[in-house]
C-alpha cells in the first residue's frame, strides 16, 4: 500500500518521514493501519502539490512538490500528537472488533466438537471421564457468554453505533472478554489432552485439544493486542 | 472559524460534501473549504479518521482508485448516509432557526414603537 520509493528517497521524504512517525506511534490491526496511512500520505501528497502549484517555478520531479511546500502540508494536516488520538480511536476499535469477530468464529465452532466429545454415544471406555465433562460443560458455557457478549459488542460498534455513543472503555471490556474466552479454551485444551490418557478414544480428544489450542493461540493474541490498544490514548470522536 | 467551532458538525458537512458524487478524501477536505468559502477550518488530517468512522457506521463505503502509481480512497454515501444527512439538515435547520428566534426576535406585533 506504501508508495514505491527508494529508501534513501524515503529518508529525505519530509512527508514519508511524518508518516513514518506517525505510524510508529500507533498501534492496530496491520491491514487497517497501512490503509489509514497510505490515505494520509495521498492526501498530503495532494496537498503539498497544490502549495507548490502556486509558489515554486520548479517542482521536484516525483511529486511535483517542494520541501517548503511537503512541510507546509504536513503543518496544515496537523502534527503527530495532533493526530494520532483520532487514529488511534478507529484502530482501537477496529482491533476490538477483530478480536470480538475471532470470538464469534471460533466458540461456536468449537462448542458443538467439545459437546460430541463429552457426550458421545458408545462404550463406557470411549467416552470422556466424568469430570471432564463437566468442566468442559463450565468451560462450553463461559466460551457461550464470551461469543455472545463479542456479538454485542460487534453491533455496539457497528451500525448500532449510529444511535448509541460507544463508550470509551468498550475496547478495554471487548479485550478482556477475549482473554476470558482465550483462557477457557486454554483450560479446555489442556483437559482434553489429560482426558485423552484415560479414555480409549484418545485421537479424537488429541485432535479436539489440538485444534482448541490453535483456537486459543489466535484468540489470545488478537486479545493482547487489544488490551495495548485499549491502553493508549485516543480522541473524542468530532 | 475554528476546527474545535466546527465539532459537532463534521459529520453532517462530510455527509453533504459526497451527497454529489464519490470523492477521494484530500477532495473531500477540499470541497468543505471551498463551500463555506474558506471559513471552516479544518484540521486536514483529522478527516480521515472521521471518513473511516462513517465507513464503520455504514454512512459510507469506500473503493480504491488507481491513478497511476498512486491509489486513491474514494468514498460515497450509502443510503444510511443519505438519510442520516436528512436528519442532520433538519435538526441544523431546528436549531439555527430556535438560536435565531432568540438573537434576533421578530418585532411583536401592536409594540409601541
Amino acid at each position: 500500500m506504501s508508495a514505491p520509493y527508494a529508501p534513501t528517497e524515503r529518508a529525505a521524504d519530509p512527508i514519508e518521514a511524518h508518516v513514518a512517525e506517525l505510524a510508529a506511534a500507533l498501534h492496530g490491526p496491520a491491514r487497517e493501519k497501512d490503509r489509514m496511512l497510505a490515505e494520509l500520505r495521498e492526501g498530503l501528497v495532494d496537498a503539498a502539490a497544490d502549495l507548490s502549484a502556486d509558489t515554486a517555478p520548479d517542482p521536484g520531479p516525483r511529486t511535483g512538490t517542494t520541501p517548503d511546500a511537503a512541510h507546509e502540508a504536513i503543518r496544515q494536516f496537523g502534527a503527530v500528537a495532533d493526530l494520532a488520538p483520532g487514529f488511534q480511536r478507529e484502530l482501537t476499535v477496529a482491533q476490538a472488533r477483530h478480536t470480538a469477530r475471532g470470538v464469534m468464529l471460533v466458540v461456536p465452532f468449537l462448542l458443538p466438537c467439545w459437546y460430541v466429545l463429552a457426550t458421545a454415544a458408545g462404550p463406557a471406555a470411549e467416552r470422556l471421564p466424568h469430570p471432564a465433562q463437566v468442566l468442559l460443560a463450565h468451560l462450553g458455557g463461559t466460551a457461550a457468554a464470551t461469543a455472545l457478549a463479542a456479538a454485542v459488542f460487534l453491533a455496539a460498534t457497528g451500525p448500532l453505533a449510529r444511535r448509541l455513543p460507544t463508550p470509551d472503555r468498550l475496547p478495554l471490556l471487548v479485550a478482556w472478554t477475549g482473554t476470558t474466552a482465550a483462557v477457557a479454551l486454554a483450560l479446555s485444551a489442556l483437559t482434553l489432552t489429560l482426558a485423552s490418557l484415560l479414555t480409549a478414544n484418545w485421537p479424537l480428544s488429541v485432535l479436539a485439544g489440538a485444534v482448541t489450542i490453535a483456537c486459543h493461540s489466535k484468540i489470545a493474541a488478537s486479545a493482547r493486542a487489544c488490551r495495548r490498544c485499549a491502553r493508549l490514548p485516543v480522541a473524542a470522536p468530532a | 472559524m475554528k476546527a474545535s467551532e466546527v465539532r459537532g458538525h463534521l459529520d453532517g458537512l462530510l455527509l453533504s460534501v459526497l451527497e454529489s458524487g464519490p470523492l477521494h478524501g484530500y477532495a473531500v477536505i477540499t470541497a468543505v473549504q471551498e463551500r463555506s468559502n474558506g471559513v471552516l477550518e479544518l484540521r486536514k488530517g483529522t478527516i480521515y479518521p472521521a471518513l473511516n468512522r462513517l465507513e464503520r457506521l455504514g454512512l459510507l463505503r469506500s473503493t480504491w482508485e488507481s491513478s497511476g502509481e498512486r491509489k486513491r480512497r474514494c468514498y460515497e454515501l450509502t443510503d444510511a448516509g443519505r438519510r442520516s444527512l436528512e436528519t442532520e439538515r433538519k435538526v441544523w435547520r431546528e436549531f439555527t432557526a430556535a438560536i435565531g428566534s432568540v438573537l434576533e426576535p421578530a418585532p411583536r406585533p401592536g409594540a409601541a414603537t
